[in-house]
């Protein structure tokens, strides 16, 4: 079927061309319309957080849409009273820790499994591989008794270290050293370049995408943990954000909304901005994209 | 390469710079750590005493550390105990007190005391509590923990819809509150709904002990250790048959919410006037009769916890917390402890906490020491909860419950509570399955910790 | 015991032997011996569960399910045992060897430097994944409160127990009929945008932008939002429904409307991400091949439907996975700040939920460790019966 049709294709001349793609593609406004709604729906809920993180109780109550007058004292609250500070450096110290972690290991084991040959060696990869099958959520009660024996409650060990190891990081990284021509290895290998030396002189090099996707997904899965955080973390100067912003419900009274949506809008706005400023290397990490 | 190794290193010095520190070594001071339940103003307000203290003995120093919630805490403390790093006072909520008690981790205050009527220059008086509180935290006989927030549960009435609406005082009864609220709603500006309560089991317990009811058996577990439960009596039937009632009247606000996170939907409803009375705890005196009223510019009182009319008012239970003393500490910390708490809780800081708080002042002579000062003619909300306490009878259904596995069987209660409103299901059979359920757990608690 | 462990053996021993003697029949390898070492590994299999259990499922008090349960145990010792033993023995038999189609060229000579490259890795899979699970396990076979005096070993009490219990069934298919809808509206949405979205228009890089940021907020953060705006007394979604529609629902408070909040904020939540890898998906193929349809005279559904959909099935089989995992696991944030407590008459206490609630608050670490396992085999149930069906419909190319 294809090559017929990608002849015809190719000898159609252009005005017809354009005039099937037009038949394809459905009339603008149609799909202007419908993306402007989705990105309405998308967009209003924080939208409208971030209206509210101004405002009052008082004006929140009465629904007005436009920023209020509550800003400074929310602000006063989330910083003065609540310390979001605090939480949030500790969230970026274990999102950091995470990432850089888990990218290090992921990529030696993923030099491990492409360039040696040892026995046992698809055991092994098995072994990780099956890994992906046991999400943490699963273990969490034996897993919190662990870290308990280990004395590691409320440290950032208990936060990090866990996660460190990926059976997703070691994969992505086997697999794009294995699309990289083997000759590259054996003309370092003729300069006498040990394998740390190949991986970081010459194989990360060519492997930023891969590792800027997994570097995305792991801080936006970092930053955004709530389960475990919550869970092994009893001292309120170790909590991270997100079980962080909980504690500006408490508020020694009413719900307050104002200080609430405005720690909601700060925490989000980290994951949301290294997720713009890295989409190019996310996209074409995860291959989605035509490759060159 | 060079980038990585950069990083590598920063991410180690800021992991060691985060790392917790390592152990101070021996200074001159003893070392006092005491782990309580909050993280708000309160727990700068124990801070403070702290170092008062910390300056009036300079031998000692006394380290608060503030936590999440009671639940918390308790998972805190076990995990401490199988370190070995347990610290010198824990607060303890009052449905811990089996686990507390069956722990072996703590020492009753009456053992560490002795018969001293004095430690560290500091007067020692055991029987100068509202007697409530000593009749809920004696066991075996023995003062075992000291109290510190200790609260009851009250009810607060927005009066200006009630006068609106011809009633010139708080409804006192459950057949009172159903008669105001008739009126309230008849109000041309009624309220959405007339009344609501966070959904929390503690407001049951509180309905079966005016009700002179046992929550479990064998004296409400304090002759002999619980086995069964006993809130499916006819007296709990009560208390659910008539909040299905108001439900079904439209009169009691249900926000869905259960346990913890409840209380702030009901802090929302009544701040906004959207139901005309809220019945709560007393450790939000101040919030509900000051704060919200001068915010919201309306006329708000404290009274009695509504009762059956039936059955007449017994008496309220306590809420709250106490600090349990560890056992097994060196004498020199045991000491400073021992005097920390007596100085924590001593006539001048309970008046100060009650004022700051609204949880009540458990001393007699703190509550008279307010009332010499006046304090109560400005606040005259704030004397309803002592009161209520004080003239409340003891009896073993009003010193309250003592069983293990308490938190779990209150979610139980809790439950139960939710689905007799949300459904058409007959309030018997609901409390039937609960206490059924409520065995279950009692009964593998016993398993894991009866001696 | 009702049933002897010899018995067992001996089941599981001619289990094994039949069938390793039959792999070595085919395979050419001396039929004595794979009947001896089938007999071996099926007896071992028979055992592997049992013995830490004390074949307790047996014993004479217990009821016919514990004798299920045993049984089902010892069948799949049996199986976990035999199979990898037949496959390695096939393998070696037919002198293939163990490490297939590799490259060797290009590999390092000295071997053994994997080994080190490997160990963080592994060392925290096993401390903290494999460790952990085998600690699930135990956990799930015994009665264990944080802080009580002694554990007490129940056998498979915790699993039997949510056979009969119709709260846990309806946690099941509460559950179940959540992550469905979540899944299904997610994608199909997404679906529909990423079509829109991936057109050559007028600032679509922007729109592509405003689309897709919802995927790096939080599940929490999700809650918290919808919290403050379908909030049943206060929010603003009911206010204007109030305003326009004069009616209000019971967002939060209802039953029936309040799994579909935590679907809502759940979908609105994911819907970023799935729109983000549609529209790499639809990038991807061919526009000749739409084009070539056009001019076959295919209206758009038939175009769609016959050549974009089976090219999209491998972004649509790792996205099924991915938002199952999302459904099942990952809402707990959002239940959490949304419904705390597990919602109205418990409607949206999900399987994680109800783990959390018995481990962490009624503390009670081996009903929840037995949850646990039973929402993990449900959720590589559902993956494995995916791959099974998914992965024989998805081609990766034409």
């Amino acid at each position: 079927m294809t090559a017929a049709y990608r002849e015809t294709a190719r000898v159609t001349p252009a005005s017809s061309w354009k005039k099937t793609v037009r038949s394809w593609l459905p009339k603008r406004w149609y799909a202007h319309l419908i993306l402007v709604v989705a990105c309405f729906m998308s967009g209003i809920p924080l939208f409208y957080a971030l209206i509210v993180s101004t405002q009052t109780n008082a004006e929140v109550f009465r629904y007005q849409f436009t920023p209020g007058s509550g800003l400074e004292s929310n602000w006063n609250v989330v910083f003065y009273e609540r310390h979001l500070h605090t939480y949030m450096i500790n969230s970026v110290i274990m999102t950091a820790g995470i990432t850089i972690g888990k990218t290090v290991f992921s990529l030696l084991s993923g030099l491990a499994f492409v360039y040696f040959r040892f026995p046992g060696k698809w055991l092994v990869f098995g072994f990780v591989l099956i890994t992906l099958m046991m999400p943490t959520e699963v273990l969490i009660i034996a897993l919190f008794r662990f870290i308990n024996d280990l004395d590691w409650q409320n440290t950032y060990y208990a936060l990090i270290v866990p996660f460190t190891a990926s059976a997703t990081g070691t994969f992505l990284f086997r697999q794009h050293f294995a699309s990289i021509p083997a000759e590259l290895s054996e003309a370092a290998q003729l300069d006498g370049a040990n394998p740390l030396q190949f991986l970081f002189r010459i194989l990360v090099p060519m492997s930023w995408n891969t590792i800027g996707a997994l570097a995305v997904v792991q801080t936006i899965y970092a930053w955004n943990m709530y389960l475990w955080p919550n869970m092994i973390i009893s001292d309120p100067d170790m909590q991270t954000i997100q079980t962080g912003i909980g504690t500006l419900r408490l508020g020694g009274g009413a719900l307050r909304f104002g200080p609430l949506m405005l720690g909601t809008v700060i925490v989000s706005l980290p994951p949301v901005i290294v997720f713009i400023l890295l989409q190019k290397q996310f996209m074409s990490g995860f291959t989605l994209t035509r490759d060159k | 390469m060079k980038k990585l190794v950069f990083l590598s290193i920063a991410l180690v010095m800021v992991m060691a710079l985060a790392l917790p520190a390592s152990p101070i070594s021996a200074q001159e001071k003893t070392k006092i750590d005491v782990w309580i339940a909050f993280q708000d103003y309160r727990w700068d307000w124990a801070k403070e005493v702290a170092a008062e203290f910390n300056e009036m003995f300079p031998q000692y120093e006394v380290v608060v550390t503030g936590g999440y919630s009671y639940e918390t805490m308790f998972a805190q403390v076990a995990v401490a105990a199988e370190q070995g790093q347990l610290p010198a006072v824990v607060q303890y909520f009052e449905a811990a007190t089996q686990d507390a008690r069956d722990s072996g981790l703590f020492k009753p205050i009456a053992d560490a005391l002795g018969d001293r009527t004095e430690i560290l220059g500091m007067k020692v008086d055991m029987e100068d509590y509202v007697a409530p509180v000593i009749a809920y935290y004696t066991l075996d006989g023995k003062f075992t923990s000291m109290p510190w927030n200790t609260s009851s549960a009250i009810m607060f009435t927005n009066m200006d819809y009630l006068r609106a609406a011809g009633w010139d005082k708080p409804p006192a009864t459950w057949q009172e509150i159903d008669a105001a609220c008739e009126a309230v709603m008849a109000l041309d500006n009624a309220p959405e709904y007339c009344w609501t309560f966070p959904n929390h089991g503690w407001f049951f317990e509180q309905w079966l002990a005016v009700q002179d009811a046992l929550y479990v058996n064998n004296g409400n577990g304090r002759e002999a250790r619980a086995t069964e439960v006993a809130f499916n009596s006819d007296a709990g039937v009560a208390i659910l048959q008539w909040l299905d009632d108001q439900y079904d009247k439209g009169y009691l606000y249900y926000s869905g919410a259960q346990g913890g996170d409840s209380w702030s939907t009901v802090d929302q409803a009544y701040s906004t006037q959207q139901v005309a009375i809220a019945v709560y705890s007393s450790s939000d005196t101040t919030l509900y009769t000051e704060t919200m009223s001068e915010e919201g510019g309306f006329e708000s009182v404290a009274s009695f916890y509504p009762y059956n009319d039936e059955v007449g008012w017994t008496g309220n239970l306590i809420g709250g917390a106490t600090l349990w003393l560890v056992d097994g500490l060196d004498p020199a910390v045991e000491e400073g402890a021992l005097a920390f708490l007596v100085y924590f809780t001593n006539t001048e800081n309970a008046a100060d906490w009650h004022k700051v708080t609204g949880y009540i002042p458990i001393r007699m002579s703190a509550y008279q020491m307010l009332i010499d000062e006046g304090y109560y003619e400005d606040h005259p909300s704030q004397t309803v909860a002592l009161e209520q306490l004080a003239q409340s009878q003891i009896t073993p259904a009003t010193s309250g419950a003592l069983v293990g596995g308490f938190p779990a069987i209150r979610n139980v209660v809790t439950a139960a509570i939710d689905r007799v409103l949300l459904t058409d299901d007959d309030p018997a059979e609901v409390l039937a399955q609960a206490a059924a359920e409520s065995n279950v757990i009692i009964e593998e608690y016993n398993l894991l910790n009866a001696p | 015991m009702v049933v002897s462990p010899v018995v067992l053996m001996v089941v599981g021993a001619v289990v094994g032997a039949v069938a390793l003697a039959f792999v070595f029949q085919r395979a050419g390898g001396r039929l004595l011996f794979g009947l001896g070492l089938g007999a071996i590994a099926g007896a071992f299999g028979s055992a592997l569960f049992m013995v830490p259990l004390d074949y307790c499922t047996f014993e004479a008090e217990r009821e016919s399910l514990d004798r299920v349960f045993g049984a089902i145990f010892v069948l799949a010792g049996i199986a976990l045992v035999v199979t990898p033993v037949g496959w390695l023995s096939g393998k070696l038999l037919r002198h293939e060897s163990l490490m297939s189609g590799e490259q060797t060229q290009g590999t390092f000579r000295h071997w053994w430097i994997a080994l080190p490259l490997l160990a963080p890795t592994l060392t925290i899979l096993i401390l903290f994944l494999y460790y952990p699970s085998l600690e699930t396990l135990r956990l799930s076979t015994m009665l264990s409160r944080l802080g009580a005096r002694r554990e007490v070993f129940v056998c498979v009490d915790n699993f039997t127990r949510l056979v009969d219990d119709p709260a846990y069934a309806d946690t099941f298919i509460r559950t179940m009929y959540m992550s469905f809808f979540i899944v299904v509206l997610s994608m199909s949405l997404s679906l529909l945008i990423a079509t829109m979205a991936y057109l050559p228009l007028r600032g679509a890089s922007i729109y592509r932008i405003l689309l897709v940021w919802p995927y790096a907020m939080s599940p929490a953060v999700a809650g918290i939002i919808f919290l403050l705006m379908f909030n049943p007394s206060g929010g603003l979604v009911n206010y204007l429904f109030g305003k326009w529609f004069g009616i209000k629902l019971g967002w939060l408070n209802d039953p029936a409307v309040a799994p579909w909040t935590v679907i809502l904020a759940s979908v609105w939540k994911s819907m970023g991400f799935n729109i983000l890898f549609y529209i790499a998906g639809l990038q991807n193929v061919p526009k000749d091949l739409i084009e070539a349809g056009a001019i076959d005279g295919a209206g758009l559904l038939r175009r769609f439907w016959h050549i974009v959909w089976p090219m999209l099935s491998p972004i649509t089989f790792f996205l099924v996975v991915t938002n199952l995992t999302y459904a099942f696991f990952e809402t707990y944030a959002t239940i959490d700040y949304l419904t705390p407590g597990g919602g109205p008459l418990q409607s949206t206490t999900t399987m994680m939920y109800r783990v959390i609630q018995l481990g962490v608050q009624n503390n009670d670490m081996g009903k929840a460790a037995a949850q646990s396992i039973v929402l993990f085999l449900t959720v590589i149930g559902m993956t494995v019966v995916l791959f099974r069906t998914g992965g024989r419909q998805v081609n990766y190319g034409v």
